[in-house]
């Protein structure tokens, strides 16, 4: 028999739970007057709902952490003592085509004095750098507008430089002739939502991003819905336990993308394009840029491809003969050719993050240490994971550098930034296709030695079945491909060709000459390559003028037999008297 | 022994007891530090949901403990279902911290960390019950 309840007893348990209510009030309340909210960020701007990495690592501090520590986040970042790689104090001084460019740091400032050949002067501050890995760039502000200026450092080299140092243009051209606008340009691929604003009226800028640099934004696309919901830690559970890719969830994830969507996000930027159709130029420039990772890309743009043209325009020269992206930036485009992509299933076929881990792995190419490996490749070709058959396959030893998947299906035939990069084309390697479309082939980037003749006598001796067709070139094929590709290709094939020749004292009569070279990029990998093997010579410098590194190479000439130089020069002169010259723009 | 004396001693047992594993729960944490093992190294919300179990696992035992001796000295009226309340909630509070430090996900503790508010509930309302009962004693 239960004892009633006394009025002091009732009174007791009323104040405890009057008490504990009371309790949980206060904290409900505290918790939602200091709820962030995330939801109305941006309201009304292209890039809404687009959060900044901060808000991000509130709740993903591991993912920021390893975002943190690519060259994606160093991208953009405005001039401090933090961003501003270049020597601003010693060895800061650059003359180039009679000008000369004097970078240095005063009054807590970042400053780029130009001196002309005419002694006119003109200072510009250095407002803003671009990149973080291999060359830094430099932007400053006129009025409304960003301007990338001529003179960047090398950060591999740790020296000043001129872009025509990077670019496929000979000496000789206007010193400004790579200033750009960033608002017009670079803006797009270098920062998250870029909007660049442009009055075509009153012909003035605007320019906002939403972050600067290449942050979460670029891939997840605008997370503000997502963070909001994620607030509430009932929500978050929930999504713990259900399927990560639901709607529910207000995210894009490019690892849970179907594989041609989660390509596009990459393909965005890594695959230069052309908005479709043309004149929705007008709308992205005032406007910004319309896609958001996750979107169909192809609903807003066409990747450039060799038949591409604006106007009377072309692009033809940044691909080879054959259709195959030769400059960075055109990865997407690589992939897309290659037969890994092309006989997959639509939607679940090889895609970027086959291989390239955005949160982990070395920042330098974004590759894990696994996937630096055959083991990128045998995910799908287990057939050649024994040594056995792997050496059946390769014909080299099963740990040459010729049994390296990389090395024969991507070969390093892809040139940018100053460096030479594996193509994403992956491909059966075929020399013949050096005859039919002047294309560097796999083999003959370590064969430097053999003519592209031999080598396809070769292929057809080892690999009957896939080469019987094979057909050699004339007789310009029976030359060393090293000197011939050295010496005939356009720039682009020299300076790949210049960056792949290992300097021995067999070659180095051959990058000597290379040092003849009307385009900077071909000599900066001749003079690279020369240097490394030989440290204690004085190295050339490839931006000087001809007479100055004339008087450099007379300290390199007496190491070599005077026979062997002069049939360096007279290869050089023999192959390079037909071919034709062709600037290449890398730009969009 | 009285049944209150019974009760009380039971929550002193069980207070020791549980101090005793926590503690041990701190040496394996020392350990683990110690030995560089990187499970709880390279974990940083591993190490603070295990820092917390210890934490809470320790100090809310000693809090038991004082509860008891408080109820002992009749200074507070150890109410049963307070009793109970308080007794449950040192248990899930540390449990619930444990738990979600061993299973957890990227960015969240794994769902044993429910167990914590709903300890620290039972503990909010043991705590105002005990506290009331103190202005009852007086009376």
């Amino acid at each position: 028999m239960s004892v009633p309840e006394s009025p002091a007893q009732r009174g007791f348990r009323l104040s405890v739970v009057g008490s504990v209510l009371f309790s949980l009030l206060a904290i409900a309340s505290i918790l939602w007057a200091f709820t962030p909210s995330y939801r109305s960020v941006r309201l009304g701007r292209a890039d809404a709902g687009y959060l900044e990495s901060g808000d991000c690592r509130k709740c993903h501090e591991s993912n920021y952490a390893t975002w943190h520590s690519t060259f994606h986040r160093t991208m953009t970042r405005d001039a401090s003592a933090e961003t501003m790689l270049g020597d601003f104090e010693h060895d800061n001084v650059l003359t180039y085509e009679g000008i000369r460019a004097e970078m240095v740091h005063e009054g807590g400032r970042y400053w780029m004095k130009l001196t002309g050949a005419d002694g006119k002067k003109q200072t510009l501050e250095l407002v803003r750098s671009v990149g973080s890995r291999r060359i830094q760039q430099y932007l400053t502000k006129d009025g409304d507008r960003w301007m990338r200026l001529p003179v960047a450092y090398d950060l591999v080299q740790h020296r000043w430089m001129h872009l025509n140092g990077s670019f496929f243009h000979a000496d000789g051209g206007a010193y400004t002739q790579h200033v750009a606008e960033w608002n017009a340009n670079c803006v797009f691929c270098h920062n998250v939502k870029a909007q660049p604003g442009f009055d075509w009226n009153k012909k003035t800028w605007n320019t906002e991003v939403a972050e600067l640099g290449i942050a979460c934004g670029a891939c997840h696309g605008p997370t503000g819905e997502h963070a909001q919901r994620a607030l509430s830690p009932l929500t978050r559970y929930r999504w713990h336990l259900h399927d990560k890719s639901a709607p529910l969830i207000a995210v894009t994830n490019p690892a849970r993308l179907d594989s041609d969507r989660s390509a596009m996000v990459c393909g965005h930027c890594h695959g230069q394009r052309l908005p479709d159709p043309t004149d929705r130029i007008r709308p992205i420039l005032s406007n910004g840029d319309p896609y958001d990772a996750g979107e169909n890309l192809r609903k807003f743009y066409k990747p450039i491809q060799q038949d591409s043209h604006v106007g009377s325009y072309d692009f033809a020269t940044r691909f080879w003969a054959d259709g195959s992206p030769r400059l960075t930036a055109y990865e997407y485009q690589g992939l897309t050719r290659s037969a890994c992509f092309t006989g997959g299933k639509p939607g679940a076929r090889i895609t970027c993050t086959s291989c390239h881990e955005m949160h982990g792995g070395d920042p330098r190419g974004q590759l894990t240490a696994a996937m630096k490996t055959n083991a990128a490749c045998l995910q799908c070709h287990q057939q050649f994971a024994a040594p056995a058959q792997l050496i059946a396959h390769t014909k080299h030893g099963s740990s040459s550098t010729g049994s390296l998947c990389y090395n024969c299906h991507m070969p390093r035939i892809v040139c940018g930034v100053m460096s030479a990069h594996r193509t994403h084309d992956i491909e059966i390697p075929r020399p013949e296709e050096t005859v039919r479309f002047n294309k560097p082939n796999a083999c003959n980037q370590c064969h430097v030695d053999w003519s592209v003749n031999r080598t396809v006598a070769e292929t057809k001796r080892l690999w009957p079945k896939t080469f019987d067709a094979s057909q050699p070139g004339g007789s310009k094929f029976d030359e060393p491909e090293g000197s011939r590709a050295l010496f005939a290709g356009d720039a682009v094939l020299r300076a790949l060709t210049a960056a792949m020749i290992p300097a021995n004292d067999t070659t180095a009569p051959l990058l000597l000459e290379g040092l003849q070279d009307r385009y900077p990029i071909v000599r900066y990998f001749a003079a690279n390559a020369l240097a490394g093997e030989y440290p204690t010579l004085p190295k050339p410098d490839y931006l000087a003028t001809d007479s100055e590194r004339e008087k450099t190479l007379q300290s390199w000439y007496p190491h070599w037999s005077p026979a062997a130089l002069q049939q360096a020069q007279q290869t050089r002169l023999r192959l390079s008297a037909d071919r034709v010259e062709v600037d290449v723009e890398v730009g969009e | 022994m009285r049944p209150a004396s019974a009760h009380i001693a039971s929550l002193i047992r069980q207070a020791w007891l549980s101090l005793a594993l926590w503690i041990s729960f701190g040496l394996l944490i020392e350990g683990l530090i110690g030995y560089r093992i990187p499970a709880l190294l390279d974990d940083p919300m591993r190490r603070d949901l295990f820092r917390l179990a210890h934490a809470h696992g320790t100090l809310l035992n000693l809090l038991l403990i004082a509860a008891a001796i408080c109820a002992r000295l009749r200074m507070i009226y150890l109410r049963p279902w307070a009793s109970w309340a308080l007794r449950t909630a040192v248990v899930l509070l540390p449990v619930g911290f444990l738990l979600a430090g061993i299973w957890h996900y990227q960015d969240d503790p794994g769902l044993g960390i429910w167990l914590v508010p709903v300890g620290a509930l039972l503990l909010l309302l043991s705590a105002f019950d005990l506290a009331l009962s103190v202005r009852r004693f007086a009376r």
